[in-house]
């Protein structure tokens, strides 16, 4: 048990230092990468809350979390390659 | 026995998903931190659930873990070539616009 606290506080330095890049991360892939890691740090706290609490709802937490994750870094890709495709024809 | 590996391996993931981030932190561009952060990620996620399936030996839980799993398993590459490709264009749009600038003023 003491273990998976230990693994929460991984997880969270993990986040401070996502945050770190998404605040400062000169270009916008930068942040959307910053984005994808932080929701991966928040499936893995959804897996170790259900392990910590016993609840499997935690897990659908997570499997919802991996799912919002994933259309929006999808969502926001597309929209950096639409607006450098965008710049590219009329600079 | 089984405890002591899922608690091992639970473990594990954190420490990758932490060297994940620190990739994300150190390395130099856009595309080199989405490599760290996509195959680092995605190992920590499958080692962490992985623990977490040995340390809950429970239909009820193996059965979600391991659509967690899949479904990672589905998104994760999708996601991370969206984001390569995207970061390329941003960066060749970005140097392209920088020497206009320069041609501009000179």
């Amino acid at each position: 048990m003491t273990l998976l606290y230990a693994c929460v506080v991984l997880a969270g330095l993990a986040a401070l230092l996502g945050f770190y890049r998404l605040l400062r991360g000169p270009t916008a892939a930068d942040r959307v990468v910053a984005l994808d890691l932080l929701f991966a740090v928040a499936v893995l706290l959804g897996v170790a809350a259900a392990l910590i609490t016993g609840h499997t709802a935690f897990l659908d937490v997570a499997l919802g979390l991996a799912l919002v994750g994933f259309v929006g870094t999808l969502a926001w890709a597309r929209w950096i390659d639409q607006y450098a495709a965008r710049e590219e024809e009329s600079p | 026995m089984n405890n002591l590996l899922g608690l091992g391996l639970c473990q594990l993931g954190a420490i990758l998903l932490l060297i994940a981030a620190w990739g994300v932190v150190r390395l130099p561009d856009a595309l080199s931190r989405q490599h760290a952060a996509t195959k680092a990620g995605t190992l920590a996620l499958f080692t962490f659930i992985l623990g977490a399936g040995l340390l809950m030996p429970d239909p009820a839980w193996i059965g979600r873990l391991a659509l967690l799993l899949l479904v990672l398993l589905v998104t994760l590459p999708l996601a991370s070539h969206a984001l390569a490709r995207a970061a390329l264009r941003e960066a060749k749009a970005m140097k392209d616009r920088s020497s206009d600038d320069q041609g501009v003023e000179r």
